[in-house]
């Protein structure tokens, strides 16, 4: 579209002429004679280059001119003026008008003239448009950054070492702010990368993957964590960083763990009800039978039966409905040397079924332990199984073996140590054994077992230090105080 | 007089319920409440068939038919287990059947006539 140029002079025939010769340059011209029409014009807003002599009839329309110009600092104002009247122009105009020509003008002088008042606009239309861009951009840009930080999950960008190079708000809260550390390192504290990273394999294939993790944050605390990956490609499509996203999702499991919990006590006292419901058909059945044959002596017994089991059933189901709420723990003086032989019965079938060697040593008078013998055997049995488990999985040696030994050496505390030969954990799996739901085991672990013989060691104030080296074998150093620090505290619930 | 059959179980109202259903159906029983007792019982009465509880008091079921084994009148005598523990298909390879509590009456009746010798 052609630039419209308003063209300003008290001189009718000037601006005729003027505008048949501009007309042929693909200008649009419009001509005012007098300020009013001249005003009228500019307050179009379409103008685009102003040629004018200011010396109009009517006001002052210098004064009125610059006004204008003021406003509107991107229109080119060309000047012209009698030779007389010039200097007084240039010294009235300045550096607001583009160029001055004299009166008469020369069209090779309105040419060069025009052609910079084009060029001046074309500049300035693009300067305008760059800055819009760069406007745009700034805003883009702070809420990209905006979104970024405030995500509520934790936002990584990592180059092909694993190495962060941006991190969002939450993960320097949670993690650190650690730019040029390692991932592995900041999430899991290891010294190499993980296995099955997933950003290695968005690295590899460019597509998004998703994990579910362990990480523990620089308070130590361990997190639950959904991790996704994107890659983050340069102009040539080239991946040169991935971004990893990571949900927390503890709390949620959290919660599974509560069911969980209320499950896994219902099954442990399966075996309970499923000899009340035995002996609750044994009455049916003499109930039934005495009927048939006329017996009232067995039916009077079977009625018996029947009420005892009745009662039975109930007991339990209470029971139940207690633990559910509020896992108490049964706190008994134990003598350490016959339950551990009781643990030790428990496993042995396990034991004796895979020819493992089963070693129990128990030094000298090994005295008695506050506990709750039930819980205790649990996680005991717990720690033993997976020992079995972890000589069962390790094919490369020809035999294996379990110990199971009370040290010596305990006076406020009861050292038990459970050590196996069998495939044993790498450092990834050591931080994760006692989590919740993770099992190294594949479709045959729930990730239930150690979750709960932790909980129960702790609950007892114990502790357990773990040693384990893939390939090598495990050991487990269970230590538990003697006697309860608290005698009437209330027991924290498993979870 | 019938075939008789051994009940070690270390619930009493498990053991009325098995010895009865069992003398209901033509057998003579004996039955002993742990693994000990139910060495001892076996040995006197000479049993054709025992029924084995896993989970008992002292010693437990696994053990008890190890000692049984080692018994030459006794180490032919079927065993059947009866359990209300999950794992205890493992706990001895060589019992002639495994079921787990509660039972279904008939057909602990067609294991034992299928097993008694």
């Amino acid at each position: 579209m052609a630039d419209e140029l308003l063209f300003i002079d008290r001189d009718v025939n000037l601006t005729a002429a003027i505008s048949v010769y501009l007309a042929r340059q693909q200008f649009r011209v419009t001509c005012a004679n007098t300020w009013e029409s001249a005003s009228g014009h500019l307050n179009g807003h379409s103008v685009c280059i102003i040629i004018a002599d200011p010396d109009l009839p009517d006001g002052d329309s210098r004064e009125r001119l610059t006004g204008f110009k003021s406003e509107r600092p991107h229109i080119p104002l060309i000047i012209t003026g009698g030779p007389e009247n010039l200097e007084s122009l240039m010294e009235h105009f300045q550096a607001t008008a583009l160029c001055y020509l004299p009166k008469p003008l020369k069209s090779i002088e309105l040419d060069i003239a025009l052609q910079h008042a084009r060029d001046s606009l074309t500049l300035n239309r693009k300067i305008h448009q760059y800055k819009k861009r760069i406007d745009d951009l700034h805003q883009g840009q702070t809420l990209y950054r905006q979104l970024f930080d405030e995500v509520p999950c934790y936002i990584s960008v990592q180059d092909k070492e694993f190495r962060l190079t941006a991190t969002n708000r939450l993960f320097k809260r949670d993690f650190g702010h650690q730019i040029g550390d390692h991932c592995y390192k900041t999430y899991k504290h290891r010294n190499s990368p993980c296995p099955d990273c997933p950003v290695a394999k968005t690295f590899n294939d460019g597509w998004h993957h998703q994990t579910e993790e362990v990480v523990t944050s620089r308070a130590g605390k361990q997190y639950n964590v959904l991790t996704w990956t994107a890659p983050i490609r340069d102009g040539n499509g080239e991946i040169t960083q991935v971004m990893e996203v990571a949900t927390n999702i503890t709390q949620i499991r959290r919660l599974q763990d509560q069911l969980t919990s209320l499950g896994l006590m219902l099954g442990s006292m399966s075996h309970g009800v499923k000899g009340m419901l035995t002996a609750l058909d044994g009455g049916v059945y003499q109930l039934e039978t005495g009927i048939r044959k006329k017996d009232p002596v067995r039916v009077e017994l079977a009625f018996d039966r029947i009420q005892q089991m009745v009662g039975r059933v109930r007991k339990m189901v209470l029971e139940i409905l207690y633990y559910a709420k509020s896992r108490g723990m049964q706190y008994e003086t134990t003598p350490v040397d016959a339950f551990i032989r009781m643990v030790a019965q428990t496993i042995e079938p396990a034991v004796n079924a895979h020819g493992i060697i089963f070693d129990v040593k128990i030094a000298g008078d090994a005295g008695a332990f506050e506990i709750d013998p039930n819980w205790f055997q649990q996680a005991l049995v717990n720690f033993l199984e997976n020992a079995v488990d972890a000589c069962v999985t390790d094919t490369e040696k020809p035999e294996h073996r379990i110990d199971l030994s009370v040290l010596p050496d305990g006076e406020e505390e009861v050292i038990i140590t459970i050590g196996d030969d069998g495939i044993g954990m790498d450092a990834e799996t050591r931080q994760k054994m006692f989590t919740l739901f993770f099992s190294s085991k594949g479709s045959k672990g729930t990730g239930l077992g150690l979750f709960i013989a932790h909980h129960i060691i702790r609950q007892h104030d114990g502790s357990i230090a773990i040693s384990s080296e893939y390939g090598k074998g495990t050991a487990l150093e269970i230590r538990v105080p003697r006697h309860r620090m608290v005698k009437s505290l209330t027991t924290e619930s498993l979870m | 007089m019938g075939k008789k059959i051994l009940v070690i179980d270390d619930d009493p109202a498990v053991v009325e319920y098995l010895t009865t259903l069992f003398e209901d159906n033509g057998y003579a029983t004996c039955s002993a409440r742990d693994a000990s007792e139910g060495l001892e019982v076996a040995r006197r009465e000479q049993p054709d068939l025992i029924t084995l509880d896993l989970e008992m008091p002292g010693e437990w079921g696994p053990r008890f038919y190890r000692k049984m084994s080692e018994e030459k009148t006794l180490k032919n005598t079927p065993v059947i287990v009866i359990s209300g523990l999950s794992g205890h298909k493992y706990a001895i390879n060589k019992a002639v059947a495994s079921i787990s509590k509660p039972f279904d009456r008939d057909e602990l009746l067609r294991i034992v006539q299928e097993n008694i010798v």
